[in-house]
């Protein structure tokens, strides 16, 4: 097993409850902490996975603090309430100001962030590069191709200098080569940052699993109604954790049927 | 050819000028063949028309209604603006829905209140025009800031804006470009509206006068080749608006991806 030791709580769901006028989501109840592994810099990677309709996006609004629970609260660092604003947010369609060029949106992002502060352009430049859209910054959203757009969205949310990143079904609508491309992007933002947490919402098992470190599963259980977290799998103690090429281990497919049947 | 006729078929630019083209054939046609005596045939209206283009009279009062035109519209943009920034406030959301709904009121059952409000002809004639005009602008804008896609304004909170921020970024920015649209989509409003304000005063002139001057006199030639000048500067200015929005707004013209 990977040499890791899981330090504070960077992220924690006490209790938290939605009820429209039905149950929607009841008793979640999670933390995150921080995993440091010596030598290595490199943030957390948490699914949470559950099937369509479960309630997913509701839990992304609530984590991402556009949405107040009916009950409990998430809170960060220091025992915190999250609030809009605290997290990165990744949309669905990687939503961007269609009547800013990436470049203009890149630097609002910046703009807010203070430890930014008079190299806002430079630091534009140097995840332009990074992120291969140096010669895109001219251009308007509309302009984009979707894989494109994930990468402003994503760049733009880590110059916003937030800790947290949160993808609402960041494989949902890629084909088999940028399916690829965005687990890798997705390891490289979390290797920026040793304190950078992505939490990926999704109900793609296999690409999410491939690439996180500890798995959430949302679901119902049998006479209750509204989903909670139905099981906590850690992949770290599998040995399934931050290796290349896992899909097609054993364990892995073994992990990926356990999944399935908690669904 | 069976395409023109089909439910949601495309066909391509030079096929649907020629299309046009026939249609205006066709209808030209059939007002020549129908008109009578008191109808003017379209050559004599088509002359009519050139000259009416030439002459002094015409030029100074399009220039009077076009000048009173521009100014009612500056006038109501400003007002729509204001009103429509604010209506995002609730206290003045009831101000906004109520100028939205005087597009029911009638001008004319208003003209002696504006009489008496106004100190003369010119003020009376902006001051209805503004009147008719802004219900209709603000109706348009609050249609757009109603339609506002929500994700505009979870991107704003995800990237740690207060409202005041948002307002400006996803309404006042965002949409700054849908203004020339409803500049563009209203002018024929004010446009309409001008020939009936104008003959309110008419010793400024004008060619809402101009127009009840020829019609007085059943000159319907000239009636005709001035609704026919009016229409072609209507259609201008259309192109005009459409053409600045697009110049100063580059990507509201922006459909298909250029970068793949």
């Amino acid at each position: 097993m990977t040499e890791c030791i899981k330090a504070e709580v960077v992220l924690q769901a006490n209790n938290v409850q939605l009820t429209y006028d039905r149950p929607i989501l009841r008793d979640i109840n999670f933390c995150i902490k921080n995993i440091i592994r010596p030598g290595v810099e490199q943030g957390q990677v948490v699914s949470l996975i559950g099937r369509s309709g479960i309630g997913k996006t509701q839990l992304f609004k609530i984590l991402s603090g556009l949405q107040a629970p009916t009950a409990g609260q998430i809170t960060i660092h220091d025992n915190k309430p999250v609030k809009a604003g605290d997290m990165g947010v990744i949309f669905q369609n990687y939503y961007l100001f269609e009547w800013r060029t990436v470049y203009q949106s890149l630097l609002l992002a910046a703009k807010k962030n203070k430890k930014l502060a008079g190299k806002e352009k430079q630091t534009i430049d140097q995840y332009a590069e990074q992120f291969q859209l140096t010669g895109h910054l001219n251009l308007y959203p509309q302009q984009l191709s979707g894989g494109q757009r994930q990468r402003v969205s994503i760049m733009q949310q880590l110059l916003k200098g937030s800790d947290f990143i949160l993808l609402d079904e960041p494989f949902s609508g890629l084909d088999v080569c940028m399916l690829d491309k965005a687990v890798e992007l997705l390891l490289q933002v979390s290797l920026s940052d040793e304190l950078k947490t992505l939490i990926i919402v999704s109900h793609d098992i296999e690409n999410s699993v491939a690439i996180s470190d500890t798995v959430y599963i949302l679901g119902n259980e049998p006479g209750k109604e509204g989903a909670t977290i139905k099981k906590e799998i850690d992949l770290i103690e599998r040995d399934l954790a931050w290796q290349k090429n896992i899909k097609h281990e054993k364990r892995f497919l073994e992990t990926i049927e356990e999944i399935k049947g908690c669904l | 050819m069976k395409k023109l006729i089909q439910p949601f078929a495309t066909i391509n630019k030079q096929t649907f000028m020629i299309m046009v083209a026939v249609q205006v054939v066709i209808t030209l046609l059939l007002w020549q063949v129908l008109s009578d005596g008191l109808i003017p045939k379209p050559g004599k209206v088509a002359s009519a028309f050139i000259n009416l283009l030439g002459t002094k009279l015409f030029l100074d009062n399009m220039l009077v209604s076009l000048l009173l035109t521009l100014k009612a519209m500056l006038y109501s943009i400003l007002i729509t603006l204001l009103f429509a920034y604010l209506s995002v406030l609730p206290f003045f959301k009831s101000v906004a829905l109520f100028i939205v709904k005087c597009r029911y009121l009638t001008l004319t059952g208003l003209i002696f209140i504006f009489t008496l409000l106004t100190k003369d002809g010119s003020e009376l004639k902006l001051s209805l025009l503004v009147f008719g005009i802004v219900p209709f602008f603000v109706t348009s804008f609050l249609a757009v800031i109603i339609n506002i896609n929500p994700q505009e304004y979870e991107l704003c909170k995800t990237l740690g804006y207060n409202n005041w921020q948002t307002l400006y970024e996803v309404i006042i920015v965002g949409k700054a470009d849908q203004v020339f649209e409803i500049l563009r989509q209203n002018f024929a409003i004010s446009w309409l509206m001008i020939t009936m304000v104008e003959g309110l005063s008419m010793s400024e002139g004008g060619i809402g006068t101009l127009l009840i001057k020829y019609n007085k006199y059943n000159d319907l030639t000239n009636v005709l080749a001035l609704q026919l000048a009016i229409f072609m500067i209507g259609l201008c200015f259309d192109y005009l608006l459409g053409t600045l929005r697009h110049w100063l707004f580059p990507y509201s013209k922006l459909k298909t991806a250029k970068a793949k």
